[in-house]
């Protein structure tokens, strides 16, 4: 009789746990709970039919079937071309100035980061057909046919330099040891061995000609071009109240003091 | 299309003749509702089934649990017929960690054997055919959560899951009707009661269990797999 009351009690406090979670998965961890206590009071209640049923649907299946629902809408999820410094795998982790940024972020609105490596333009592809939440890796917006892309506010300021493209020369090698990921240096390598590179690319941003450099690569008649350019984050136009919040966060991080501290932490 | 919607009429109609045969049959047979009390002193040897509860569902109220078991199947039929129309996406892989799928080696094991259990024993202990298909579906789908739809997809086709579960409704309906053909009423027993709480007692019961779970099983498989395909999950 204590018992079934305790639970009783219980059940309330465990709701009230759940529905003030911001974190989505904890929300539903506590609805499991829920229906676990619930199947005890029925069992208390000699009705143990009634409480396998209440566990096996509640418990397992409802709370396995909303993990499945939350893990695109629970997540904050970013797909980004690796660019080292701003975001990157080191090891078996993941840094950067921009991974310090969607992190933060992440934290604030109560979602869980989930990043994918994938190729630059698949990166545009997928925030344009709305199965990415963010872009990220060095991405400088300049404008996009279709207008369905658009750009958060510039995080870090950068420089766009022109390149006539005559040629990697071959000591760009390392880039076959690179980790197996089809990206922005192989999809280089591969034009500069075709002898389409300079209809690939014509301009590169200064994380990338640094990389560029860092690999072993010169890029020939280098001239920064002229106008200010940033690095932001892609978005969907349609994704308003995200561009909204993710607007406050930048202007809080900054007001704050704390974006020109990891500015200086991660570039200097 | 056009399949589908002869599908649809088909199952519309067998489930109204099912309903209006078995209703002018039954009706006369049935123990009066307002007398409770004979549920629970005469079940035991009325039904022959130890777990009373299963002794009321699957005897007493057989009809209503057919009933249950039929909207289960149009649900299935109708996620079908209608995310079949849309295309599948394709999407990049989303990995789950070494915790959950370590977690998944022991946990789905552990749920096929409580379905098991829970299908076979219902009659003598709490349990009964509709959790333990339920059980496996989500052994099933923690599977599918840890490793990717496709492991499981290339072993059960959710389409042919989808035929499966229709043929074992068949089978449910038409082993719910065979007593006509030895001359009883229909959804009477057909297998001795024998002596409560052994493994072969309860008349068609443990049958009833054991179809009611793979076909529980199977359809919420198939629903699971059906929303997977169609919003690119797992």
């Amino acid at each position: 009789m204590i018992a079934r009351w305790i639970l009783l009690s219980l059940l309330p406090v465990v709701a009230g746990i759940s529905l003030t979670q911001s974190r989505r998965l904890s929300a539903i961890i506590g609805m499991g709970l829920f229906s676990l206590v619930l199947a005890a009071v029925y069992l208390l209640m000699h009705a143990p039919d009634v409480a396998i049923t209440e566990a096996t649907i509640g418990a397992a299946l409802v709370t396995a079937i909303y993990v499945l629902a939350i893990r695109r809408t629970g997540r904050l999820t970013v797909v980004a071309d690796e660019v080292p410094g701003l975001i990157a795998r080191e090891g078996d982790r993941v840094a950067g100035l921009e991974y310090e940024i969607l992190k933060g972020f992440a934290q604030q609105i109560g979602l869980d980061l989930s990043i994918q490596f994938v190729p630059l333009r698949r990166v545009r592809w997928l925030v344009a057909h709305h199965e990415a939440d963010l872009g990220a890796g060095g991405m400088i917006h300049c404008g996009d046919a279709e207008g369905t892309l658009s750009s958060t506010p510039m995080h870090l300021a950068t420089g766009l330099f022109a390149f006539s493209g005559t040629g990697m020369q071959q000591e760009t090698e390392p880039a076959r040891e690179a980790p197996d990921y089809e990206g922005y240096f192989s999809e280089l390598l591969a034009h500069d061995k075709q002898g389409t590179l300079s209809a690939a690319v014509t301009s590169l941003d200064l994380a990338r000609v640094l990389s560029l450099g860092r690999v072993g690569a010169a890029l020939q008649d280098l001239a920064r071009v002229d106008g200010e350019y940033g690095y932001a984050f892609l978005i969907s136009r349609r994704r308003t109240t995200l561009q909204r919040d993710y607007a406050a966060y930048l202007t809080q991080l900054r007001a704050s003091g704390r974006l020109d501290e990891m500015i200086e932490r991660h570039f200097t | 299309m056009k399949r589908h919607r002869v599908r649809i009429i088909a199952a519309t109609g067998i489930v109204l003749a099912f309903a209006i045969l078995v209703s002018i049959m039954h009706l006369g047979n049935a123990p009066d509702p307002s007398d409770s009390t004979r549920y629970l002193s005469r079940a035991l040897e009325e039904t022959g089934a130890s777990n009373r509860v299963a002794g009321v569902y699957l005897n007493y109220r057989l009809l209503d649990t057919l009933l249950e078991v039929l909207v289960f199947s149009v649900a299935v039929l109708g996620v079908r017929h209608y995310l079949q129309q849309s295309e599948g996406m394709e999407l990049p892989d989303l990995s789950e960690s070494e915790v959950v799928r370590t977690a998944v080696v022991f946990l789905s094991p552990l749920a096929l054997l409580l379905c098991a259990f829970f299908a076979i024993l219902g009659h003598i202990s709490p349990g009964g055919g509709f959790a333990a298909g339920v059980i496996a579906a989500s052994g099933l789908l923690y599977v599918a959560i840890a490793h990717g739809m496709g492991a499981i997809e290339a072993q059960l086709n959710p389409g042919r899951m989808a035929r499966t579960e229709e043929t074992i409704l068949l089978a449910l309906l038409i082993f719910a009707l065979s007593p006509i053909a030895f001359g009883k009423l229909p959804l009477s027993d057909l297998l001795a009661k024998g002596t409560p709480g052994r493994l072969l007692s309860g008349g068609s019961i443990l049958v009833y269990n054991i179809l009611i779970a793979l076909k529980v099983f199977v359809g919420a498989w198939a629903v699971i797999a059906v929303f997977a395909q169609h919003r690119g999950e797992l």
